[in-house]
């Protein structure tokens, strides 16, 4: 007998049949893609169509190995089953209807015989069983972990039910027609073997068996090409738009803000309106498969407030099926609704911290912060819409380019009594120790640019300060949306930057360090940017600072946001602290999932009025490691934690930056 | 008939003190130009207010009447004035640089289609043209200014600057009542209720002492003892919280000062068990005499305070309100 299997067994002569019928899902399909494309569409024009081969890799980097899938390992070893059970079974699939429809008739060539066709049988029932199991973990999850991230509605399990009963009636007909036929070799394909082992037990006729086979393989058949039409209107549109996402991503780094070009000659600003988003704003609403990981890790949302990153994502997702057909047919809403208002609100917007977790976690890399900051221009440059609490904020930035309402005259009196140059007052100074506005007139902040001036002093360093010429970095103003003021302090810096020909630069504070490294370039201005972490281990690797394990304290170490996942810099800090400390903790949350301590985005001129404190919980989770320190690495991070152990009154813990600590060490 | 016009500020039946000051100005450039000095007063059931401008200097009072006026409205008192303005034709209209007066003159001014000083720190009159001076920059120049180009000149005074001068008790000044007819049905805001904040003092902004506590106060009741000591001080006191304080709920959030609470000005601030936080000292530290009291010698308050006590405000605040009492029974 020969090793292979007839194509169409039992059916009869259906092929042209089963071509129609296939087409019919294959247009639907077609159609609801073109017009989802058309949706997209609607949005403003924006070039992502460079870097072709880093798009490519990025896309198998994401989309086909699934990095960011994968790690969370339940749902990502779920999804990875489900993923390459159903591409080889397609695949599998396609390569019968290659011979049928191409080899054979046009060549008279039949590969499907022998050993390949063997390893075919066996592979495909392989992947086959693998998607079973990946399906029963997903409803397993479903039913009963029911993590708070997944909605759970019908139509999931619809799907889910949808997928287990074509891979059921699939093995269902492999079983049958084994068991009609019993040609020995069939052992390969194992699970269609076994499956004919039990159906023999039945003692059915042969008959009665190709009757069952012939109405599983319709059922089969069916149900397989209804998927297909299906796939554009429910979850699974996300097998097209995630990959498009993923290929279409920015290459900029987590949380990078551009600044609005040409400022001066715009007539709108920000995003008021659903077509005011660029066209990958939109896909990336259909790129979003609700897997809730962006709300797990936000702060906002896991204290309560009322934003969370998927419902934004959702949201306008559903607000563009609902406004943008009735805009491809140039009709508006009616009655109309407001983007900001009706779709999001208002305090979902203020309340995101611009932490970046949301964008670190997601696996399809959706862009969550823009949007909401392009949103929050809107609000505050067209509209004179927020928080009361930030009019002051401004003023005072205005006025005396600090957020407080200090004279900008005094910005250097923290440096008196220290051995600090000026670079008015010298020329060859090598490194601009940028103070930042903490750093300069905030009492506690004070402490760690005194702790750094003295390491930089003790060590050789040849650095200076700008003095009552330095200004705000323009971080906050323009993450809460007031792009007019960042940019009026970013020319003002860099005017000043220019005139000392200023090219490396030593941040202490996170913020500064991000804006000046990734988003001044945009302004016109390159420069090497130091965060006071990397400069202290580059000194301790040169042997310059010699460190004792002087903190007698187990010690956890927060991450700053705009370190950690905006630059990615995780390690550094906490070799520092390695070489201070014998027993360093790390929080649940840590590294790339860190928690926010609650004043980024301009979160810190705003009163924090719904849900729990983010700097309370912060605290508390750092408690639970035991730890008598709390080391962080930017000022506003260590406000937050000082607050939050104060509030929580939380004996035996104290928040210290890193370079007050190795200041500690470096007297003793 | 020209004339110089000052807007007559009042509330519940008395006039604010701006008023009073605003005469003063308008008798000193009465004495460079001679024309008559008016008030112009706009309420409802208010004639005995009307009749007591004269001793302060007002020749003339033009009084608008009518239910609309009763309380303050941006397009009613806009356009009344305007409209009188128009039939009367004074050279010279003047208000407080008040929350009132900023909300109105500058629509008032637009209407006229005339130029306007805000905010002045002081006005004088030179060849029948207003000679404002005004602070920019936030207060770090002073900009002297003229309008030369239009009529009426208006400017707006700010608060507190000027000396009232004596009162001339057998001065009547001629009231001009006017049966104001407002276009009703023009106005397109209605005032329909005054609902008060949960602060029962007077507006921090406006107090002349602020006492206030932080996190140190431990507890809501213990807000009391300085309660108490804002009561011995008397009027024009108020009690203040810190951010720390709000948050831990010991006080409402209307009475927090700082960077996202209120920024006060007043000419005493005692801090008591605040520990001085640069949010705080964002909202507090133009306080003309600062006063800190809290246990901990280290606090960044006292290097803001102008008087710092060292000690624990649950004895020293007490003691202090003793003191205080002591100090005004003795006159």
């Amino acid at each position: 007998m020969e090793i292979t299997r007839e194509i169409f067994w039992n059916i009869g002569n259906v092929r042209i049949l089963i071509y129609l019928l296939g087409l019919v899902p294959i247009i639907v399909l077609a159609f609801g893609l073109w017009r989802k494309i058309k949706l997209w569409k609607i949005g403003k024009k924006e070039n992502r169509y460079d870097q072709i081969w880093k798009r490519i890799k990025t896309t198998l980097y994401y989309g086909i190995l699934q990095v960011r899938t994968l790690e969370k390992k339940y749902p990502g070893i779920m999804h990875l089953l489900l993923f390459w059970g159903f591409v080889i079974l397609f695949l599998g699939t396609l390569l019968i209807a290659f011979q049928e429809d191409v080899t054979l008739p046009f060549f008279n060539f039949n590969f499907f015989h022998g050993g390949f066709y063997l390893s075919y049988s066996f592979l495909l029932d392989l992947f086959g069983l693998l998607a079973i199991v990946g399906v029963l973990l997903a409803l397993y999850r479903r039913i009963f972990l029911r993590p708070e991230s997944l909605d759970n509605k019908s139509d999931d399990f619809f799907a889910l039910y949808w997928f287990l009963v074509v891979l059921v009636t699939g093995y269902i007909v492999e079983g049958l027609r084994i068991a009609a036929t019993k040609p020995d070799f069939e052992r390969w394909s194992f699970a269609g073997w076994q499956l004919a082992s039990w159906i023999s037990f039945l003692n059915l006729s042969t008959d009665s068996l190709k009757t069952l086979h012939r109405i599983n393989w319709w059922i089969h058949a069916l149900l397989s090409f209804g998927f297909i039409g299906y796939l554009v209107y429910s979850k699974f549109l996300h097998i097209f738009s995630s990959p498009l996402s993923i290929y279409f991503r920015t290459f900029d780094p987590i949380g990078m803000i551009r600044p609005i070009p040409d400022l001066e000659n715009q007539e709108t600003f920000g995003v008021s309106k659903l077509e005011e988003f660029t066209w990958k704003d939109l896909l990336d609403t259909d790129a979003c498969t609700k897997c809730g990981r962006c709300q797990d890790n936000c702060p906002a949302w896991q204290s309560s407030k009322p934003l969370s990153p998927k419902k934004v994502i959702l949201d306008m997702k559903n607000h563009l099926v609902e406004k943008g057909g009735l805009l491809l047919q140039k009709k508006q809403l009616s009655p109309e609704k407001n983007l900001i208002g009706d779709v999001i609100l208002e305090d979902e917007l203020w309340a995101c911290t611009t932490c970046g977790a949301c964008m670190r976690v997601c696996p399809v890399l959706i862009e969550h912060i823009p949007k909401i900051v392009e949103m929050r221009r809107n609000l505050v440059l067209m509209q004179s819409r927020f928080p009361s609490e930030v009019s002051l904020f401004f003023k005072n930035l205005e006025n005396n380019y600090n957020p407080w309402a200090i004279g900008f005259a005094t910005r250097a009196d923290w440096a008196k009594d220290l051995k600090v140059r000026l670079f008015s007052e010298n020329k060859d100074i090598e490194y601009l120790y940028y103070v930042g506005c903490a750093g300069s007139f905030d009492e506690r902040a004070k402490k760690i640019s005194r702790a750094l001036v003295n390491i930089l002093n003790q060590t050789g360093v040849n650095f200076g300060i700008l003095g009552t010429e330095e200004f705000c970095c323009g971080d906050h103003a323009r993450r809460i949306g007031n792009e007019y003021l960042a940019q009026i302090l970013i020319q003002q810096n860099i005017e000043t930057f220019k005139k000392y020909n200023i090219k490396k630069v030593i941040v202490s504070c996170p913020h500064g360090y991000n804006i000046f490294k990734n988003e001044y370039p945009l302004s016109g201005y390159n420069l090497e940017v130091i965060h006071h972490s990397e400069l202290i281990y580059d000194l301790i690797k040169k042997g310059k600072v010699s460190l004792g394990r002087t903190l007698d304290t187990p010690v956890t170490y927060h991450d700053s946001c705009y370190l950690g996942r905006y630059n990615e810099m995780y390690e550094t800090p906490r070799r520092i602290l390695k070489a201070l400390c014998s027993d360093l903790k790390e929080m649940e949350r840590s590294r790339y999932q860190g928690f926010c301590c609650g004043a980024g985005g301009g979160r810190m001129w705003m009163e924090e009025k719904l849900g729990v404190r983010i700097n309370q919980m912060r605290v508390e989770q750092a408690q639970k490691t035991g730890a008598g320190i709390i080391a962080t690495a930017c000022p506003y991070c260590l406000t937050m934690l000082s607050d939050g152990i104060k509030e929580k009154e939380i004996k035996n813990l104290q928040a210290y930056d890193l370079a007050e600590l190795v200041e500690l060490s470096l007297h003793k | 008939m020209p004339g110089i016009w000052i807007l007559a500020e009042h509330k519940e039946g008395k006039f604010k003190k701006i008023t009073y000051e605003l005469l003063s100005l308008g008798k000193k450039l009465k004495s460079k130009s001679g024309e008559e000095l008016c008030a112009l007063l706009l309420g409802s059931g208010i004639e005995n207010l009307a009749n007591q401008l004269g001793p302060y200097g007002a020749d003339k009072v033009y009084y608008l009447e009518d239910e609309v006026y009763k309380s303050y409205l941006n397009e009613s008192y806009t356009q009344g004035i305007s409209e009188l303005v128009k039939s009367q034709d004074p050279s010279i209209l003047l208000a407080g640089a008040t929350a009132l007066g900023k909300d109105l003159f500058p629509r008032v001014a637009a209407r006229l289609g005339t130029g306007l000083g805000t905010d002045c720190t002081s006005i004088d009159l030179d060849n029948n043209l207003l000679k404002i001076t005004r602070p920019i920059y936030a207060g770090k120049v002073l900009m002297e200014a003229t309008i030369p180009q239009t009529k009426p000149q208006m400017a707006m005074l700010r608060p507190n600057l000027i000396e009232i001068s004596p009162v001339d008790s057998s001065k009547k000044a001629e009231v001009i009542k006017s049966k104001a007819n407002p276009k009703k049905e023009d106005l397109r805001t209605m005032l329909k209720e005054i609902l008060k904040g949960e602060s029962k003092k007077i507006d921090l902004t406006e107090a002349k002492i602020i006492v206030s506590g932080g996190r140190g106060m431990k507890d809501k009741e213990n807000f009391r003892i300085l309660e108490e000591l804002a009561d011995a001080f008397g009027e024009g006191t108020a009690v203040g919280a810190s951010r720390a304080a709000v948050d831990s709920g010991f006080a409402p959030h209307d009475i927090q000062v700082g960077q996202t609470g209120k920024v006060v000005n007043p000419t005493l601030y005692i801090a008591c068990g605040i520990s001085g936080s640069i949010q705080h000292l964002a909202g507090m530290s133009t306080s003309k005499y600062i006063v800190a009291i809290n246990k901990d010698p280290e606090a960044p308050i006292f290097q803001k305070a102008d008087y710092g006590i060292v000690g624990d405000l649950f004895q020293v605040v007490p003691l202090l309100t003793q003191e205080v009492k002591k100090l005004k029974s003795e006159g």
